[in-house]
């Protein structure tokens, strides 16, 4: 119950972003509907429909993250939460939840007027529904979590910000050199699976230093910095460590010919 | 012995608090008793708020150990919040939540909140309650945040100075709701502030900060019966050397007469000199005042 207190007191903050989204809407089904060649105008709608409230949601989601504690640290409102009996746990979830609230329903409100008139939800399966879903919920949790992580190393204006910047400057070296490998035997999926892998396990690893700065730093933006800092660069460290032993292991279990023979010959 | 140390509501064991190099408060060491009504008094920029944060959980001390209650305030925040009112000194609720909302915000975390006392007070504060909080005005946001502070019937209320950019009738406001509260349910107070004059009524303890040490830890009653307040006429020749005995905080001598405020002994026996009732305030800027003027 507390978290979604916590959840309907941000939400409150925030409501203009709805109307922005329903705004953004309205704009895309008036485009749509006032489109001259009314053979593409469908394919139109429902592109545009789709792909504009993905990344309304995104964006939505990326705002809510970079604002969601750094900004009410900087403007002393934090210690209203903390005066509360709420563990760290149900005011990071409860913002978290907010942040990915909104995010859903800007996509959704944007991209309703687009999708009903192109007439897409006809065809439309719940598996679809739930695709589409599950990407936007996914990209938008993620870019919440690493937005949040980053607008805590910028405003806490320290040194270990160039810590942060070494770290992910070593986990995307080394991802491009293990990709790299992989690419060289043409092991396409399973460069997949390693992305997705790190993409997952870094996204865990954000969420916990999200969690880990509210309940270690709290009101002190600087240890809290310091606490997203250390948990990211162990993140990182520790999916590098996994990602190589993986394609260490791909690698080594690749069949030789697969090794050798170039792209041209296999399309043969 | 352990069982009277933990229901003390506020203890503070060496607490120090460090910024980098800067040590904002150092080796501070207090408690508040139950029922008592704690004034913790200092300049700008004395620690008074690094203090506080710690005494809250919002801050891990460098060094020492806060608890309330008897339990460490940095591992148990949550569970002591429930006993703990507080009044932050910049009014910090979401600002476009409208009383209301916080009301029910807050109102739903506390089992024992009281709706009605809540209500009854924003009523008698005539808060608009469906206004966002960022649009009331700063004495109306004081108001509204010492209605929540007191809505689950807390047994400590904290107020880091609550009474800051309050006109004089909203700080007697503030002043008669807490007088209303000690009466009714004998809360004990941590308050920090600047106003001394309205808190002398009202404080049964102080503790005075500078430069992040705590340099007085008594009770009022003890303090103005330690210190006293002395005045000549300029016909008198006082000089330092009769002073010294009384070792006095405070010196002012000139045309007009002379003053001093001195922290031990009986001046009575020196003839001419008048004996006069020594303000919170005439204390606190003898005890901390600049150099400059202490030297004068």
């Amino acid at each position: 119950m507390s978290i979604l207190a916590v959840t309907r007191r941000e939400w409150t903050g925030r409501r203009n972003i709805l109307l922005l989204a329903l705004g953004v809407g309205v704009i895309q089904f008036l485009g749509v509907y006032f489109k001259p060649d009314p053979k593409t105008a469908q394919d139109y709608a429902s592109f545009v429909g789709i792909f504009s409230g993905t990344m309304l949601a995104w964006v939505v989601a990326l705002l809510c993250g970079a604002t969601m504690v750094s900004r009410d640290l900087e403007e002393r409102r934090f210690g209203f939460l903390l005066n509360q009996p709420l563990h760290p746990a149900q005011i990071f979830l409860g913002k978290v939840l907010a942040g990915l609230g909104l995010a859903l329903v800007a996509g959704v409100l944007a991209s309703l007027p687009s999708v009903l008139l192109s007439g897409l939800w006809r065809g439309v399966t719940l598996r679809d529904v739930g695709s589409v879903l599950g990407v936007g919920l996914a990209g938008s949790l993620s870019l919440l979590l690493l937005f949040h992580a980053v607008s805590i190393q910028v405003r806490s204006r320290s040194l270990w910000l160039l810590l942060d910047l070494m770290a992910w400057a070593v986990f995307f070296g080394v991802v491009r050199w293990l990709s790299l490998r992989l690419i060289a035997v043409e092991a396409f999926p399973e460069m997949f699976h390693l992305w997705l892998g790190l993409l997952v396990g870094v996204t865990l690893g954000l969420g916990l230093a999200g969690y880990l700065q509210v309940a270690q730093g709290r009101a002190d933006l600087q240890r809290g910095h310091r606490w997203v800092s250390v948990t990211m660069a162990s993140t990182l460290g520790l999916m590098l460590l996994v990602g190589a032993v993986d394609v260490a292991w791909v690698l080594k279990h690749r069949p030789p010919q697969a090794k050798a023979q170039p792209r041209s010959s296999r399309v043969r | 012995m352990t069982s009277q140390v933990e229901i003390l509501p506020v203890a503070c064991r060496q607490v120090g608090v460090r910024y980098g190099r800067t040590q904002a408060v150092a080796e501070a060491t207090f408690q508040v008793e139950p029922g008592q009504v704690y004034a913790l008094l200092g300049r700008n920029g004395s620690g008074k708020t690094s203090l506080v944060r710690c005494l809250l959980g919002h801050q891990k001390p460098t060094a020492g150990r806060v608890e309330l209650y008897g339990q460490e305030v940095w591992t148990s925040r949550q569970v002591l919040m429930h006993r703990v009112g507080v009044v932050a000194e910049e009014p910090d609720a979401p600002p476009l939540m409208t009383t209301r909302q916080l009301v029910r915000f807050c109102g739903g975390l506390y089992p024992t909140w009281d709706q009605a006392g809540v209500d009854e007070r924003l009523g008698r504060f005539r808060v608009p309650l469906d206004q966002p909080f960022g649009r009331l005005s700063r004495g109306q946001k004081g108001q509204v945040a010492l209605a929540l502070a007191l809505g689950p019937k807390p047994d400590l209320l904290v107020l880091d100075d609550p009474t800051l950019g309050l006109d004089a009738v909203a700080r007697r406001e503030v002043y008669d709701e807490l007088l209303g509260e000690l009466a009714e349910r004998g809360t004990t107070v941590l308050i920090t502030t600047h106003d001394l004059a309205g808190i002398e009524g009202l404080a049964d303890r102080i503790g005075i900060l500078h430069q992040g040490r705590l340099l007085v830890d008594a009770s009022l009653e003890d303090l103005k019966a330690r210190h006293r307040k002395v005045s000549w006429a300029p016909t008198l020749a006082v000089n330092a050397g009769d002073l010294a005995p009384f070792a006095p905080l405070w010196t002012r001598a000139g045309s007009l007469g002379g003053e001093a405020i001195l922290s031990q002994g009986d001046p009575g026996q020196i003839p001419g000199l008048q004996v006069h009732a020594l303000s919170l305030e005439e204390l606190f800027v003898a005890l901390v005042g600049s150099e400059s003027e202490v030297a004068s």
